[in-house]
């Protein structure tokens, strides 16, 4: 048997060198976001020079920030997100949990079919869709519009799947029925019931639909035309010049685009892991 | 053709500024319910965590503000650039043009490459808005060439050129990545004609005159003593030529000025013509194998100036446009580089080659207001501040012959330690290389590249490096690849009508 | 009573289903349908269309860019499964031991990758994978005295495995999460009764720990499947929308995509497209059955 302080020693060696690795490619973010172009590529991380612990201090710049503020739309890209990522993550929160409530405690013709078709679209490559959508959408008129993006997103098989799931779980049908018999709605069922029973799935998929919008590339890339509506995802990328690259201002945009994520990952940490794995149960 | 078998949907929407402010309303009265019934407010603490009700709040006050801080809808007609350094230069000749032209403003607006081709052909072949000028990119361009003459999206300016007087004045070379069937769908704004550049300061501090160059051969023999380990740890750190066998664009300049190349003069593919076997061939023994004197430097990456910065590769192939990129980006190179011709393939061979891309003025046939985009084009086209201003900011040197005796082009330029590299480069634009329209170029050099990448690893695998064995494996090599490409192309059949 | 129980059984539902059918038949299912009908055209863009038949699939079938990008992807896919799965639950199980302090802290340490978005992950390493100067190249040159070669061809000779380690780095830590749920729901009862019968680790983790997240883990296999199996990304970033070297980095999405929207053929798209919805259902319906089986033994 191996001592116990010697495999807790072990234990702890290897979280601490696994978070380190994990930790290595946000140092170089971090780093490089404070580096002028010039100095991206030369040193690893902080620039060398002969300040204290031999790093160039001084050569550190907060300019990247300051251009991405002045030079950039990217403050307007900035809140285009917020827009689209909140506002798709109320309206998908919301349509999705109506769903996952209508497909388990309301009988109706139909239901396992529409159940049976969205568990098989889970698996449709999103690409397959962008032609035709891109299609759809420009006969609805809707290129180029806010609602353009936001629209078409409010559905995703996934959010109906987990809130399926949630509401079979977390949900007693006997509940359910006795608030029946009791004479209350269904509309208030869903609200005052079925809603917070189910609340942490509820933080859950809007943080990751905000997530998904967030991240979101391809969509808006084809989508919207105007700069003034577009998201940091694709701003960011236009900062990328074809034949030639400000890394430095990259990794800056990279980190504010990151920054308010993390943000509501921290408030919403608790919830958004009990809702995923809530997804990883045979249902 | 046949219709779709599902008829297309039609509905519309409202404005978007009408939908905006009905979500809003509703947001608000919704908040404000919420916040003056204690019962909802209860309600919503039990549905909502804290995280959640702040993810609510910033839809809210997004909401808000995108509905207050409404976008300005641009002014004019829409011109679509792809490049940094277009939009830098044009979007300030557009306002100036905008001030003298108020009744055909221009209004200048940057995509990348893939959004701008997306929006282009959606636009050509589907009739989503389009811009009415686009600066469109060689391979971007060419697929508004598939197809019959008369649904190419682009508005036919031959008779145009000719009218103005341009036609003979423009470098032939540089009509023809936007001629199809004998048509020209486009004003070509640049030459490029390539050059050697190479690390002046290395060169002459090893004693080394690059004017005994004739050849490629001569170029490594004469420089060879510059390859050197220069931290100790066994691996050269300096090597003679940026190219790879990944390098795709720095082998096909080779190739075209080689003599081979992509397409013959009709635009057929000729992958497996015997001249690029044995160009291929002769790169591998340079990028691999005990003679190698090749490096891999990336051409447009911070790291890749950096590397150039270092010296870690002498010599580059260089398009006039790419001067204009070094001297922003790596501006510690200055007086450390100097231009020479490339170094010939033969005796007595051609000393310079193409760079694969290029860029015209394309109008769209559905152009809202096609003379004011003609009128701007033509002002690109021909205007002598714009040829000095371009030439200064980006190096790009103009295909208008009538343009070349600008006093700008002699002057000395401090980056490349007082060389005129405007005539340099215009010294040797007679002899570019043509480059194809074909819509296949990418196609067809993505095929080629692949080729030269399987080359090198048979040569790795196999330990040769003798150029005769190469030279038959590229040509089995190249030869399946130029039967995959015309399989490729055969599949089309809009091409097959196509005369 | 009477028109309650109507309202129940005839609107109630689909005043909480209708807008999710509108809204996912209108821009789910009717694309999708059009893919379908898409499949047997060639089209020049959306609007020249020809009815081509079974070609696009004849052809496919003869694609040897195809089967690359296929080949590539089940490479992407099996480098998950074997590498990132282990690891992620390798660090699931080092978080479970009772008595570990600052949990919560590497637990987000390594989930914060995956919070990251892939356009984000995609252009923070393109200039970790270069040659020379890259941080792995340059960081491994100097960690090994000189002896790693610092023009190591990350994105050249190894695409796959790069993106795989790019994709470990930004999944691991995710996987993590579900396995560590599933293994705080292991019972205790269980583990204290096996450790009395005697059962040394490796066989309490063989005989009770890993039936219990079984489940989980097959969910978990499937979508990372799944999500492997349609990487886009990724590469397009990485690799300047091309095929790599040889169309080393390659997927089957890409190929997709290329020849949907760089080609403009959106019939031979959607045959694509269709082939590897078939091929992802196909799994589904096998890890089904094996699961069946499994629980039926």
């Amino acid at each position: 048997m191996i001592p116990t302080h010697t495999l807790r020693a072990v234990i702890y060696g290897l979280l601490i060198f696994f978070s380190v690795l994990t930790l290595i490619p946000f140092a170089y973010l971090v780093a490089g976001a404070l580096k002028t172009k010039y100095d991206f590529a030369a040193t690893l991380f902080l620039p060398s020079g002969d300040g204290f612990l031999g790093i160039g201090w001084d050569r550190l710049t907060l300019r990247n920030f300051g251009a991405l503020l002045f030079d950039f739309p990217v403050p307007r890209a900035m809140l285009n997100s917020f827009f689209y990522s909140a506002v798709h993550a109320v309206g998908a929160t919301l349509l999705c949990a109506m769903g996952g409530y209508g497909l388990t405690k309301l009988h109706f013709p139909g239901r396992s079919l529409i159940t049976g078709v969205v568990l098989l679209s889970l698996i449709i490559p999103g690409p397959l869709l962008l032609a035709p959508s891109f299609q759809l959408l420009y006969q609805l008129g809707l290129l180029d519009r806010y609602a353009g993006l936001i629209l078409p997103g409010l559905t995703p098989a996934f959010g109906v799947f987990l809130f399926r799931q949630a509401m079979l779980r977390g949900v007693p049908d006997e509940l359910v029925e006795a608030a029946r018999i009791d004479g209350a709605g269904e509309i208030r069922i869903f609200l005052e019931l079925a809603l917070p029973l189910v609340r942490p799935m509820i933080g859950a998929f809007l943080l990751i639909s905000f997530l998904g919008a967030w991240n979101n590339f391809i969509g808006p890339q084809i989508i919207l035309q105007s700069p003034e509506l577009q998201p940091l995802s694709v701003a960011l990328n236009n900062l990328r010049g074809v034949y030639g690259t400000d890394y430095g201002l990259i990794m800056a945009g990279t980190l504010v685009s990151i920054a308010p994520v993390m943000c509501l990952f921290l408030l919403l940490q608790r919830e958004f892991i009990s809702g995923l794995t809530a997804g990883a149960v045979k249902g | 053709m046949s219709s779709p078998l599902l008829p297309p949907l039609s509905l519309t929407l409202p404005d978007l500024p009408a939908g905006a402010l009905a979500f809003i309303g509703l947001a608000a009265i919704a908040v404000l319910g919420v916040l003056a019934s204690p019962a909802a407010r209860a309600l919503l603490r039990r549905v909502l965590s804290p995280g959640a009700a702040i993810i609510l709040l910033i839809a809210v006050a997004a909401s808000v503000g995108v509905a207050l801080i409404q976008p300005k809808p641009p002014v004019g007609l829409p011109f679509w650039v792809f490049a940094d350094v277009h939009y830098r230069v044009y979007s300030s000749i557009a306002a100036d043009w905008t001030r003298r032209h108020p009744d055909h403003p221009v209004h200048v607006l940057q995509l990348t490459n893939p959004a701008l081709e997306r929006r282009m052909l959606s636009g050509f072949l589907a009739g989503t808005p389009v811009a009415d000028i686009i600066a469109a990119e060689r391979p971007v361009a060419a697929k508004a060439f598939v197809g019959p003459l008369e649904d190419v999206g682009f508005v036919d300016v031959t008779d145009r050129l000719r009218a103005e007087g341009l036609l003979e004045n423009i470098l032939p070379n540089s009509l023809t990545p936007w001629t199809t069937r004998g048509r020209i769908f486009g004003l070509p704004l640049d030459v490029h004609p390539v050059l050697l550049a190479y690390r002046s300061d290395l060169v002459e501090a090893a004693g080394i005159d690059v004017t005994q160059v004739e050849t490629w051969e001569d170029y490594f023999r004469l420089l060879r003593p510059l390859q050197q380990d220069l931290d100790g740890d066994g691996r050269p750190d300096r090597w003679l030529l940026n190219l790879w066998d990944t390098s795709g664009d720095l082998v096909l300049m080779l190739l075209d000025q080689a003599g081979g190349g992509l397409f013959d003069a009709r635009d057929h593919p000729q992958l497996n013509a015997p001249r690029n076997a044995e160009v291929l061939a002769q790169i591998v023994t340079w990028v691999a194998g005990p003679g190698r004197v090749c490096a891999d430097v990336d051409l447009f990456s911070a790291s890749g100036h950096r590397q150039r910065l270092d010296g870690v590769v002498i010599g580059t192939l260089m398009p006039d446009w790419m001067c204009g990129l070094w001297k922003q980006e790596i501006p510690g190179l200055a007086g450390k580089v100097k231009l020479m011709p490339l170094p010939a393939w033969e005796r007595g061979g051609r000393r310079t080659s193409v760079w694969r891309g290029g860029t015209m003025l394309g109008i769209s046939k559905r152009a809202g207001d096609p003379e004011g985009a003609w009128g701007f084009a033509r002002h690109l086209a021909m205007s002598t501040e714009l040829a000095a201003d371009l030439y200064r900011q980006t190096g790009i040197l103009p295909p208008n012959r009538a343009l070349w005796s600008l006093p700008v082009f002699d002057e000395p330029d401090p980056y490349f330690s007082g060389q005129p590299i405007g005539r340099i480069f215009l010294g040797v634009a007679d002899d570019v290389p043509v480059r194809s329209s074909s819509p296949f170029a990418m196609a067809a050099q993505s095929y080629l590249g692949n080729a030269l990448v399987n080359l090198r690893g048979w040569a790795d695998a196999t330990g040769t490096y003798d150029r005769p064995a190469l030279r038959t494996e590229a040509q089995r090599l190249l030869d399946a690849a130029q039967r995959q490409l015309e399989r490729e192309i055969g599949r089309n059949t809009f091409l097959a009508d196509a005369p | 009573m009477k028109r309650n129980r109507i309202y129940h059984s005839r609107v109630a539902p689909w005043i909480f289903v209708g807008p999710f059918v509108v809204s996912f038949g209108l821009f789910t299912l009717w694309p999708l349908l059009q893919s379908l009908v898409l499949a047997f055209q060639q089209t020049f863009g959306p609007a020249t269309t020809r009815w081509v038949g079974l070609r696009n699939f004849e052809y496919l079938i003869g694609d040897p860019l195809f089967w690359q990008a296929l080949g590539n992807t089940a490479q992407f896919t099996l480098g998950s499964l074997f590498i990132q799965l282990p690891v992620a639950l390798g660090l699931a199980l080092l978080l479970n031991r009772p008595g570990i302090r600052g949990r919560g802290l590497y637990r987000l340490t390594f989930f914060a990758p995956s919070l990251v978005g892939l356009p984000f992950v995609a252009i923070l390493f393109g200039p970790i994978f270069e040659k020379r100067t890259g941080l792995l190249n340059a960081g491994l040159h100097w960690l090994t005295g000189g002896a790693w070669n610092p023009e190591f061809a990350w994105m050249q000779n190894y695409v796959m495995s790069s993106l795989i380690l790019a994709a470990l780095w930004m999944y691991a830590g995710f996987n993590m999460v579900y396995f560590l749920a599933a293994l705080q729901n292991v019972s205790k009862e269980l583990l204290e009764a096996a450790t009395i019968d005697g059962c040394n680790a490796w066989q309490r983790f063989r005989h009770v720990v890993i039936p219990e997240i079984r489940p989980v883990g097959g969910f978990v296999v499937l979508l990372s499947v799944i999500g492997s199996f349609q990487m886009f990304e990724l590469s397009y970033i990485l690799l300047n929308n091309s095929g790599g070297p040889d169309n080393r980095g390659l997927t089957v999405v890409m190929y997709l995509y290329q020849t949907g929207f760089l080609t403009g053929d959106l019939g031979y798209a959607s045959a694509i497209g269709w082939v590897l919805a078939l091929l992802l259902m196909g799994i589904a319906l096998l890890q089904r059955h094996l699961n069946r089986k499994y629980e039926d033994n």
